[in-house]
Formats: C-alpha cells, sequence, structure tokens
C-alpha cells in the first residue's frame, strides 16, 4: 500500500514538475505551451463542490496567491507551485478522493465493480471519463485515460481493494497540473494559415471562471464539442444562458473579492482594546455586506456601476448593526446565527457607498488607528487604477502614528506635519484628500465626530472637484471618468487573466459601450465574453519549441 | 426592493449618528415615561454583581479559610480526631477518590444519617464563619433608622447592607467595584450567556438638565451580545419582553448626572435558575444611577432580599462549586440566616429578608418592539 501511494504520488508530482510535457498527450494540432493560470483557491473549491458535491472536505492549504497590476487574478499567470505547495495538493488529492469512494458518497460512481477486491476497467473508465471530462475542463484523451484505468488496476493489485485503488488513481488525476492549471490551448484557425485562435475547451473555460467562477458546466463543454463557441451566435447564446444563470452571481462576487483585495482581511487585525466591536464575526459580515450591496445593485437591479459609490441602500447583520449604531432586531433564536437583513440609510446620513462601509475602511487602516493615507492609496489605486509610488526609503512614519501626540490630534495635522518633508509631500498631496474624507470613520469603520476631542475637518479635493464630506467624496467617485474605465480595465483583466490598460482600444471600446449603457455590470461582462480580444491568443513560437523539443513534430 | 427600518425624523437619526452613541426608544406599551418626556435613552445591563467594598483589616483575624483547610474544620465538627484528620489530609484532597470530598458531601445529618449538606443545610453543623467587621457599604438607608454604616459613595450614613457583613469575610465575595468578586465574575459570565438581557430605559424632559426622571427595568427577549472581548456590546437592538413580572418603573429625580431614586419599590428581574434563584428579588428597593461620560450608566440598587432564595441559588450548584468557587456553601447559609434583618417569620421570628445593594453597569443599546421595529431615537454623547 505504502510502495503504490508513492508510486502515485510520485507519478502526480513528476507529472507536474514536467508541465512543458503534458502537451505529448493532447491532440497533434493542439498547441498547450501559451498561458497556464493556476486555479485560485475558490475555483479548486467550486469546482470540486460542483463535480462531488458540497460534502466533501478539502483538508488541505492552498499556495499563497499573487497580486500582480492589482489582481490575483493576473496573479494566476505568474504563479507556480511550490514542493510544499504541491504537498498540500497532493494531500488535498487523497482527502478528496478518499472521501469520493467512501460509503457515504459511492453513489457518486455511476458502476459497481464486479468484485470489490479487484480491478475492474470497465467501470474505472466509465467512472474517471466521466469526472475526467469536469476536473480538466475538456474531454481526456485516450492516452490519459488509459493511464488513470492503469494507475487503478496496479494500486487495486497492490491493495486488493478496488475502491482503494480508483481512489489513488483519482488522487493522481486531482493532484495533475491539468486539474490544477488552467491551460489554455490554441489550435490553428482553419482556412487561415499562419493563425491561431483558443481550443473551444479552452474558450469554455475562460467564459465559465469569468461569468461563474468554476469550471465549464456541462452543457458548455458540450457546446464546446459542437463548435458552438466557434461561432458568434453558438457563443452568444452560451453566453446569454450564463448570465441568465444565478451562478453569474459567484462570477460578479468573485470579481469584487479579488479587486476589492478582499484576501487581505484573512491577515487583519485590529486592537481589541481600541476596537472591541471589531469581531472576526463583523470581519466577515464586513465583506459580506459590501459584496451583497455591489450584487443586489449591479446584478439584482441591473444598476449603474457609478452608484456603488452613492448608495444608500446595503444589508446588515446584528453584529454590523452595532458598529453602525443602527437599530437591527434578530428574529432568530437567542445563539442562531445573526440574520441579513435589507436596510437603507437615511439620505442625509453621512453614510453612503462602499467607501464608508465598514469592509473599506477597516481594510485600510493599521490595527489601532484610521488611515487617511492607506484609505486615499486605495481609492487611487483600486478604483481609479491610478499608480501611487511606493514610499521612498528611510522615512519616518513616528509623527502619523503618534495618535497622542498633543501637538497633533488629528490625522490631518499629523499628516500635515508630516508631509513637510518634501521627498513624502507629493505622493501625500494626491492620496491623503481622499483619505482624510473618510477620516469620520475610524480604524474599525465606527463613526465619529472627533478625534482627541477635536473636530474633524474631511473636506478636500479629487482631480479639481472639492467635496466636504465621504458622502461628496463618493459623488466625486461617482463622478469621475476614472472610476468607470478602471471597472472597465480590472474586469477585463480579470477576466483575461493578463493586464489590459485603460487606453488600449479593447477597453477604450468596451468602455464606449458601457457608458453608452447606463454602466450596467451584466452588460459589460457580456461584452467582454463575446469580445476577440478575450479569446485572443499569441501564436506559439514554433521555432523556439522545436529548439526546446526537438523530437517533437512541428506544428 | 430593499425594506426599511423604521426611522425616527431624520434631524434625529442624524443627531443620534453623529453624536456617536445612538440610543433607542422603548414601544409598544411597555414604557412607563412620563407623557411630557421627550428624552430617552436605553440601555442594556453588561454586569450585575453584589456591590462590594473590601478593605484591609475588614475582617477581625483574617478572612475564611480556604475551603481545602475550611474542610478540615469541619472534619473535626463532624467528629474526627486530629490524627484521623491528619491521615485523610495526605490524601487527595480533592475529586472522586478523594476521602475528604465524600465526607463533605454528606456532612448534613439528618436523623443522624449523612445526608447532602447542599440541600439540608440546617442540618450541618454551623462552621460559624467569619462575618465583615466594616462600616463602609454601598447601599441605602432602608429603613430610616440611624446605623453605623456609611456609603463610601454618597457618606450618607445608616445604610443597611448586612449582605455585605455577612459575606464580607468570604474569599470570592471580597472585591470592589473595579475589582470585581471571583463569584460575581464567574456567575454573572454564566448568566450573561445563559438569559435574556435586561434593559434599562431612562426618560426625562431633558437629561441635560435637572428635574424628574423615569427609569424602567425589564427584561429583554434577546440575549446580552458580547464584544469579542467579553465586554458588553454597546448599540446592539433589544425587544423587551411584556412579561410584568420583569417590568420594573423609579421615579426619581435627576441632578447633574446623578439619578435618585429614593421612593421604595418591589424590584423583580427573572433570571437564569441555573445558578441563581429564579428571580432577582428585592423589597423596598431604592436606586441611583450615573451618567457617564462615555455614553453608559452605572449605579447602586439596594433592598431586601429573600436571603433563602440567595443561598438556593447556591446550594443547588452543589460541591463542584464550593471548591472551586464559593468556599463553605450550608456556612454561607448561617451567615445569611445570621445577619438577615427584615420581614421575620410571623410564627418563628427568624428575618426572611436582608439587606443588600447590588451594582450594576449598562451600555447603550437600542430597544425595540416586542413587533421588532426597530427605532432610532434621540443623541447621547459626544
Amino acid at each position: 500500500m505504502k510502495t503504490t501511494a508513492r508510486l502515485l504520488s510520485g507519478a502526480a508530482f513528476t507529472a507536474l514538475s514536467l508541465g512543458a510535457a503534458l502537451a505529448a498527450d493532447a491532440p497533434a494540432e493542439v498547441d498547450t505551451s501559451t498561458v497556464a493560470r493556476r486555479l485560485t483557491a475558490d475555483e479548486y473549491r467550486t469546482i470540486i463542490t460542483d463535480v462531488f458535491g458540497p460534502t466533501i472536505e478539502l483538508g488541505g492549504r492552498f499556495e499563497p496567491e499573487l497580486r500582480v497590476k492589482g489582481l490575483l487574478a493576473v496573479g494566476t499567470t505568474h504563479v507556480s507551485v511550490t514542493s510544499a505547495g504541491m504537498e498540500q495538493y497532493d494531500v488535498m488529492a487523497r482527502a478528496i478522493a478518499n472521501q469520493v469512494v467512501d460509503a457515504k458518497h459511492r453513489d457518486l460512481i455511476p458502476c459497481r465493480p464486479a468484485n470489490d477486491k479487484a480491478a475492474d476497467d470497465a467501470c474505472t473508465g466509465t467512472f474517471m471519463a466521466k469526472v475526467g471530462r469536469l476536473l480538466y475542463r475538456r474531454p481526456l484523451t485516450d492516452a490519459e485515460l488509459k493511464t488513470y484505468v492503469g494507475a487503478a488496476r496496479v494500486a487495486t493489485a497492490e491493495t486488493k481493494d478496488y475502491w482503494n485503488g480508483l481512489s489513488m488513481s483519482l488522487a493522481a488525476m486531482l493532484s495533475s497540473p491539468k486539474f490544477l492549471f488552467r491551460q489554455v490551448a490554441i489550435v490553428p484557425e482553419p482556412g487561415k494559415p499562419g493563425q491561431w485562435r483558443m481550443e473551444a475547451h479552452a474558450k469554455a473555460q475562460q467564459l465559465s471562471f469569468f461569468l461563474w467562477n468554476a469550471g465549464p458546466d456541462l452543457e458548455l463543454l458540450a457546446a464546446a464539442e459542437r463548435g458552438d463557441l466557434d461561432t458568434k451566435k453558438g457563443l452568444a447564446k452560451q453566453v446569454d444562458r450564463m448570465m441568465a444563470s444565478s451562478r453569474v452571481e459567484a462570477g460578479v462576487r468573485a470579481f469584487f473579492i479579488d479587486n476589492l483585495g478582499f484576501d487581505e482581511f484573512d491577515t487583519l487585525t485590529k486592537d481589541a482594546a481600541l476596537f472591541p466591536k471589531f469581531s472576526a464575526q463583523a470581519a466577515a459580515d464586513a465583506q459580506e455586506q459590501t459584496l451583497k450591496t455591489i450584487v443586489d445593485l449591479l446584478l439584482t437591479h441591473k444598476g449603474d456601476y457609478r452608484d456603488v459609490f452613492t448608495t444608500k441602500k446595503t444589508f446588515l447583520t446584528q453584529e454590523l448593526a452595532s458598529i453602525y449604531k443602527v437599530p437591527l432586531v434578530n428574529d432568530g433564536p437567542n445563539g442562531a446565527p445573526d440574520t441579513w437583513v435589507p436596510f437603507e440609510f437615511s439620505k442625509d446620513d453621512p453614510r453612503g457607498g462602499i467607501l464608508t462601509q465598514v469592509a473599506f475602511t477597516a481594510l485600510h487602516s493599521p490595527p489601532g488607528r484610521g488611515s487617511p493615507t492607506l484609505r486615499g492609496k486605495a481609492l487611487r489605486e483600486v478604483l481609479l487604477c491610478q499608480k501611487v509610488p511606493a514610499p521612498p526609503a528611510a522615512v519616518k512614519f513616528d509623527i502619523v502614528q503618534d495618535t497622542n501626540n498633543p501637538l497633533y490630534k488629528t490625522a490631518r495635522e499629523r499628516l500635515k506635519a508630516h508631509a513637510t518633508n518634501p521627498v513624502c509631500a507629493g505622493c501625500h498631496k494626491i492620496i491623503d484628500p481622499m483619505g482624510l474624507a473618510l477620516e469620520n470613520f475610524d480604524g474599525a469603520g465606527a463613526y465619529r465626530l472627533t478625534e482627541n476631542g477635536v473636530p474633524i475637518d474631511t473636506s478636500g479635493s479629487l482631480d479639481g472637484v472639492n467635496f466636504t464630506n465621504s458622502a461628496e467624496l463618493g459623488k466625486a467617485i461617482h463622478d469621475n471618468p476614472a472610476s468607470s474605465s478602471c471597472l472597465v480595465s480590472r474586469l477585463s483583466s480579470y477576466a483575461t487573466g493578463r493586464p489590459i490598460d485603460t487606453g488600449m482600444p479593447w477597453a477604450q471600446a468596451l468602455l464606449k459601450n458601457f457608458s453608452a449603457g447606463g454602466y450596467k455590470l451584466p452588460d459589460l461582462m457580456r461584452d467582454i465574453a463575446l469580445s476577440d480580444d478575450f479569446f485572443s491568443v499569441t501564436p506559439p513560437d514554433t521555432k523556439a519549441a522545436e529548439a526546446a523539443a526537438p523530437n517533437q513534430p512541428a506544428r | 426592493m430593499i425594506g426599511k427600518v423604521v426611522r425616527t425624523p431624520k434631524s434625529l437619526f442624524r443627531t443620534g449618528l453623529r453624536a456617536g452613541f445612538a440610543v433607542g426608544v422603548l414601544m409598544a406599551g411597555v414604557a412607563a415615561a412620563p407623557a411630557h418626556a421627550v428624552e430617552t435613552r436605553t440601555f442594556v445591563i453588561g454586569w450585575f454583581s453584589e456591590a462590594t467594598y473590601s478593605q484591609d483589616n475588614d475582617c477581625v483575624g483574617g478572612i475564611n479559610p480556604n475551603i481545602d483547610d475550611q474542610y478540615l474544620k469541619n472534619l473535626a465538627d463532624l467528629g474526627y480526631t486530629p490524627s484521623q484528620i491528619e491521615e485523610m489530609a495526605k490524601k487527595e484532597l480533592d475529586g472522586e477518590n478523594s476521602p475528604i470530598r465524600g465526607l463533605m458531601t454528606s456532612r448534613a445529618r439528618v436523623d443522624g444519617k449523612p445526608a447532602n449538606p447542599y440541600a439540608y443545610p440546617a442540618f450541618v453543623v454551623d462552621p460559624k464563619l467569619k462575618s465583615s467587621t466594616s462600616n463602609l457599604a454601598y447601599g441605602f438607608d432602608l429603613d430610616g433608622k440611624p446605623g453605623p454604616v456609611e456609603d463610601p459613595q454618597t457618606r450618607q450614613k445608616g445604610i443597611d447592607n448586612e449582605f455585605a457583613r455577612a459575606l464580607g469575610c468570604m474569599r470570592s465575595f471580597r472585591g470592589s467595584l473595579e475589582s470585581r468578586p471571583t463569584y460575581y465574575a464567574w456567575a454573572w459570565g454564566q448568566l450573561k450567556d445563559s438569559m435574556p438581557a435586561w434593559v434599562v430605559t431612562i426618560s426625562a424632559e431633558s437629561l441635560s438638565k435637572d428635574g424628574d426622571v423615569t427609569v424602567t427595568f425589564d427584561r429583554a427577549f434577546e440575549h446580552l451580545r458580547s464584544n469579542a472581548d467579553g465586554s458588553p456590546r454597546a448599540d446592539a437592538t433589544y425587544r423587551i419582553d411584556p412579561d410584568p413580572r420583569s417590568h420594573n418603573v423609579l421615579h426619581g429625580k435627576l441632578k447633574g448626572k446623578e439619578l435618585t431614586f429614593d421612593t421604595p419599590v418591589d424590584f423583580r428581574l427573572m433570571q437564569n435558575p441555573l445558578m441563581a434563584p429564579m428571580e432577582f428579588k428585592m423589597t423596598k428597593a431604592k436606586l441611583r444611577l450615573t451618567l457617564k461620560d462615555d455614553g453608559s450608566i452605572s449605579g447602586i440598587v439596594g433592598g431586601y432580599m429573600p436571603w433563602s432564595e440567595f443561598y438556593l441559588g447556591l446550594g443547588t450548584q452543589g460541591p463542584g462549586t464550593e471548591y472551586c468557587i464559593t468556599g463553605d456553601i450550608p456556612g454561607i447559609y448561617y451567615l445569611l440566616k445570621k445577619f438577615a434583618d427584615a420581614d421575620p417569620d410571623p410564627k418563628t421570628g427568624q428575618n426572611r429578608a436582608i439587606s443588600a445593594a447590588y451594582y450594576l453597569e449598562a451600555v447603550p443599546a437600542f430597544i425595540a418592539s416586542e413587533s421588532a421595529q426597530a427605532t432610532q431615537h434621540a443623541p447621547a454623547r459626544e
């Protein structure tokens, strides 16, 4: 048993190490060497849930993700798998596979072996072909299927247990880079010598991960295999089907989780003595509040994207309501989880838009105080796609961090003193005025009027537009053309996994349509999904490929 | 379409939010605020315990022994010889195999037979535990008679608080308002998470100027909501349970930030009988509260408490609590019985109530009607 385990684990690892050799299994006209995007943790979980059901537990840790150009999605093309990470993938693969074949889940397997103690290639082949198509997001090649059936046969012989053998083979499949990476295969464009296009299954996964944050469903795979995705009409039919599905909410959520940097909540801490209400539950609820606000406005009501910066409508739990200092009754029994309740702040309430929500103000604050600088930087970079240079080396932050300095009682005063250093002044000039508008919200997002007994001045300006408070800041961002062009850039980058700058022709075209249509997010998503640029590929460097693999036939 | 929580006029809402601490309004007929009241603040009680004021040297000869030593004394009371006691003391003092523990959990004698000492404390030899000799104790002059005991806050003399005297030399009942007694730190920690919260509503024409004021105490449907560190969470929302047994109305005066309620009332709040009487109950109760700068309140409620019910709250917890928390439980029975100072039994003459004072702290909260529509009201601070 141990021997077999090592054998399969080693096989999986070897396969991963030899990523370039994977193409050997692919049809001769397919090139898989162009782009590979490592599955995010969320994508991995979703696929496992979709294929094997929600009761399967993963039982491992994921490799850290990498943020590139503001997005983890772009970072997925820049990351590999470390040996430690591979061990974790292997742990998860074994845990998942063991559960899939256990008595509780065995109904997932569409056949039964003739003998529980002997291999059954037919049954194994049926099962592996079925799940392989979903895990690899394409049908297994004959060679791949033969390999996995053979692996199960060997393992069964070693262990005298069919289910054990099947589990080990499935674990190997789950450890394969063909599962762990989204490989973008390309094929020659028919009738256009020298031109290439994205292979249909790659298109399918491009679509499904963008729109649903999940692997392709059976209908999309079937459409790919029929060639529907290679036609405008067939593509549009699938995109419209997917956009009409409730699963599109998961896609929207995944994008905003990435774009707003909510992964940083994993390491966010607050000083409990200063912010006793900021519990782990409050942090989780804060993220969910912003996501619910966005989904409700942009998907449910198909609203104007820019209104996310001004909307008074949101959702609250009792945990959050006490931070916002608004009444909210929990109808559930004592001890039950809080309930989400739709909530609307009054017109003249200082709360409005996601910038004034706990998720934004708390996330962009250090543990013990608020930070106009971090908030302003996030506003510039995340919401307006403007680059803020990193602070120069050896800058002293002591004045900014000392919130008890009797000379500088407010953040504005501290920053003013800090920015007397000309090296610092340049950047603070562009980020602080925006961040200072949010100073009515402390480091955990609670509203306040004063700091150290001194009234807080929240006035400032953004690109020539003056504002006096957070509500007016939200309006200024709402009206700033950079906010909508930034969304277009970020969403198209997220969809493709490569940076799409606001000035690129495709982004310009998308923005034009986005603007003309009233800044509707679903329309923008559809526009992206139907774009040629969404599926654009880089032709293979045939000379380099030949040099790297001289024994492979030239394509 | 997003629904809305019912709100008060926006000017109040705006002020409430910007004031930092929003407060709620009592609704659905449960409030007893005067008709002219225009300002109401609501709170949830986050701490409730005996008001202790332990000082050095307030127990002549030192405080009562720890439970291990007390058990050795109790063995002597049961007739064991010093050598027998010494032999038993060499063995495990606590746990199932402890001979002493076995003897102590059956140290009552009913018709000469061992019996449960917590259920039959009167059948245990009185261990004659020490009581406090201090003349400083929180509370009120309940009987109108002069006396030596002085309240350390108000400096009023003639304070009736025999409860503090009775338990003042028990280790786990010693402490101060700031340094919480062990017993209450444990008991309140259990109670607050296992029973509906207690809410307080203060109403007056203006809480910024001196005048008449009304306070109500009620029980909520919801349990006390806590912060991550266990402290009571401000600005959470509670609905009032209309059960009249926990509805208390007191009329008093506001002067500065001090509220005094000198007209005696019967005071009742239902609580979890798991480790306390089924209800906290006082007769001829008086109250004083302080509006604190941070928006919270604190205060003292004092009155006559049925001591046997308090005892039963301890007695039902049995040996584990006696060993780990309270100290000699039958001994406490005798202390309470000895110092009881009110409500004599017509037949025996034994007083059935003991004067006492409890300390409370409460943080701002929203109060909603039973029908779950929350409404926000007036400002509190900043």
